[in-house]
């Protein structure tokens, strides 16, 4: 008699489970599972870069599954425009460009403006006199500052670029990045030796656009914050500072907004002030950076703002999730080792490719549902050791069951 | 309770129809003017528009709008726009990260990549100098720079695109009139067959034609001279009588084919090189200069 549908699918699922369960619980899959880690422990504590000839290592340094999201992915091209913020490209506008479309901006009563340039040294004197007059004048605007860092320990901290010094607020620009890297963190806050409390620039624009928003800012402390890049430029209203000065902006505009000052250019050949970020078209390899700098600090104050923070977890569930994954792959791969050796390695390497394409997608689907940024390369890294250890486990087993009669369910030269 | 449903009814009703779009002038370029409340005023960028608002586009201009805050779209051509008629440019998409991370799996996995070799046109965009008078994120091939064209319906003119654009548009020009197009096409592809618009030309003519991606400009523009049907059986019996004495057809039509190209005749130069190949299909040069010709032209 023909077996009913769901008895049928029943079956197949008992089987399935039964392959990756028949040797959970075996001694040798919880050591061997031991031994992957003491792998990747030892492998880590070589006091040599191992990495330096290996071309994948270097080409993956930058590398996060997550910017997929974006630029594969299409995450964010529904986020509607963030009409808190308004960017004025400044273009090529010198000091009394500069002056007079701030000016011009502050009197159409903007809440907070934000000059995203520093000034090193003095120019036209005629230039910086106007700029100096239009910082005093405007108390709503805040500079931007070039931090000097020095000291053994990079805890002295200097001011630069901050040659015109009137502006009633000054706040930093800069991000501790490496200059050719992606750029996900920033310091909202930093301190130097004598505790002395400096202001990134989107902190200080938070701060005076809205103190509540700050204040849960100022709670989580002096540390790295991740950035939710949510917008790219197209994503913020963006106007020429020609059709400022020409009377082309209408009046409402920036009534009670954000201004940043700032330059913005979509030619992909002027990299001036452009950075890499998640949101490049190009996620791997080489690439050309793809945002302007006062887009993201545009992108860290809508965030802010929108208490919009992405939840980083904490190393321990990471190496938990790990422990588990490999757990589990190492049943299902002693299973095929001892039962179907010939299927083995067929059968490892489609399980490796399919676990590789699913813990990527729960990195990204972690991250786009719940902002949860899991880290997960540990996890693939334990699957594609696993496959390797095995054969070391089999021949450490049998010569401990030789030695000191160890029970295992390895058996000599098996294959 | 049947009162109570129409209440329902009804306050559902009145919250759609309140849903009105709302509208955002992003930016715009050149005449661009707006009619709210029967009041014409000059467009001015962060101008908040309703549905019931028109906005007048002059010629040479353009206004790019967002509706709700989230679909920005752009409108080139000049004429009068009541915002209500673009209800459906307020529709935004919404992504499943999910189901577009499956897609690009899939695609990934059965896509080759191709190689250099098999694809000569893709991989020798390169280009080892500058360039002045502008940046174009459209490439021209240069062999299309001037071509003779006078019958065909296959051959198309293509380009290539430095950014990554999903519109492009073409645009025809007639020779005393660079700044307003006698024909424009917006496509997808990077290309589109001299057919499309061959009835927009007269014969005896020439025009220059130019694609940009939508919302840019390309200065770079090519000629396209529509030669009468006289003019080319002349160029054609002039090449034909060129032959050798005892020349097979396909061998005629080969070298028909070839000076036709030389001679910027690509369309014909194209059913000459079919011909050929047609005619004697077991000439591996015959079939590999047609494959070629198709590859760079971008012909299918």
């Amino acid at each position: 008699m023909k077996k009913p549908l769901h008895k049928h699918i029943g079956h197949h699922a008992k089987k399935v489970h039964g392959h990756f369960t028949k040797y959970l619980y075996e001694r040798d899959t919880i050591f061997a599972t031991i031994w992957v880690f003491i792998f990747i422990v030892v492998l880590g504590a070589i006091p040599l870069n191992l990495g330096v000839i290996n071309p994948i290592k270097l080409s993956l340094k930058d590398f996060d599954s997550n910017d997929l999201s974006y630029s594969k992915l299409h995450k964010g091209e529904d986020t509607p425009l963030d009409n808190r913020i308004v960017i004025v490209n400044i273009g090529l506008a010198d000091r009394e460009g500069l002056s007079m479309m701030i000016d011009k901006v502050g009197s159409m009563k903007p809440k907070v403006m934000a000059l995203d340039v520093t000034f090193d040294g003095e120019r036209d004197p005629y230039k910086d006199s106007l700029l100096t007059e239009t910082f005093a004048r405007n108390k709503n605007l805040i500079a931007a500052t070039r931090l000097e860092l020095s000291g053994k320990d990079g805890d002295t901290i200097k001011m630069g670029g901050n040659y015109i010094s009137t502006a009633s607020n000054y706040a930093y620009v800069n991000f501790f990045n490496d200059n050719l890297s992606t750029i996900r963190n920033y310091d909202p806050f930093l301190e130097d030796y004598k505790k002395k409390k400096f202001k990134s620039f989107s902190s200080a624009i938070v701060e005076a656009y809205n103190p509540k928003a700050y204040k849960k800012l100022e709670k989580k402390g002096a540390h790295k914050a991740i950035i939710n890049y949510t917008r790219t430029v197209k994503k913020y209203l963006v106007v020429e500072n020609e059709a400022i000065l020409a009377g082309d902006v209408d009046d409402s505009t920036f009534i009670d907004k954000i201004v940043l000052f700032g330059y913005i250019n979509n030619n992909p050949n002027d990299i001036d002030d452009k950075k890499f970020t998640p949101m490049n078209e190009r996620y791997y390899g080489k690439s050309i950076p793809d945002m302007n700098g006062i887009v993201v600090h545009a992108n860290i104050i809508s965030m802010v703002l929108d208490n919009n923070y992405i939840k980083k977890v904490p190393l321990w569930v990471n190496l938990l999730i790990a422990v588990v994954v490999c757990w589990l792959h190492m049943s299902f791969f002693v299973r095929y080792y001892l039962e179907s050796h010939i299927w083995f390695h067929l059968v490892a390497k489609i399980a490796q490719v399919a676990s590789a394409i699913f813990f990527v997608w729960l990195g990204i689907y972690l991250f786009d549902k719940y902002r949860l940024k899991v880290d997960l390369k540990m996890s693939l890294i334990v699957i594609v050791l696993a496959v390797d250890v095995i054969y070391f486990y089999e021949a450490w087993a049998v010569w401990m069951h030789k030695k000191f009669n160890y029970k295992t369910v390895f058996k000599p030269h098996h294959h | 309770m049947k009162q109570l449903q129409f209440l329902i009814l009804l306050c559902s009703f009145t919250v759609v129809a309140s849903a009105q779009n709302s509208f955002l002038l992003y930016s715009f370029k050149g005449n661009v003017s707006v009619v709210e409340n029967n009041v014409e005023a000059k467009a001015k960028v962060g101008k908040p528009l309703n549905a019931g608002a028109t906005v007048k586009v002059a010629a040479g201009s353009a206004v790019t709008l967002i509706c709700n805050e989230a679909a920005m779209f752009t409108l080139t051509k000049a004429g009068t726009y009541p915002l209500s008629k673009f209800g459906d440019s307020c529709r935004v998409s919404s992504n499943s990260v999910s189901a577009n991370y499956v897609k690009y799996v899939w695609a990934s996995m059965t896509k080759s990549s191709g190689s250099a070799g098999s694809n000569r046109k893709a991989y020798m965009n390169t280009v080892g100098a500058v360039s002045r008078g502008g940046m174009n994120n459209v490439w021209i091939d240069n062999r299309l720079d001037t071509i003779n064209y006078s019958s065909g319906n296959i051959f198309p003119l293509s380009w290539k695109s430095y950014a990554e654009a999903k519109d492009f548009e073409f645009s025809l020009y007639s020779n005393d009139n660079i700044s307003t197009p006698i024909y424009s096409n917006m496509l997808t592809k990077l290309k589109i067959s001299i057919g499309t618009f061959s009835g927009k030309m007269k014969q005896g003519n020439s025009y220059y034609w130019t694609a940009a991606i939508k919302g840019e400009e390309n200065d770079d523009l090519k000629i396209i001279n529509y030669v009468s049907k006289e003019t080319f059986n002349a160029v054609l019996e002039t090449i034909k009588l060129q032959g050798a004495a005892f020349e097979a057809p396909a061998e005629q039509a080969y070298r028909i084919a070839f000076m036709l190209e030389d001679a910027h005749y690509l369309s014909e130069a194209y059913q000459y090189y079919s011909k050929a190949a047609t005619l004697d299909a077991a000439n591996a040069l015959y079939r590999s200069t047609l494959m070629s010709f198709k590859k760079d032209y971008e012909i299918k």
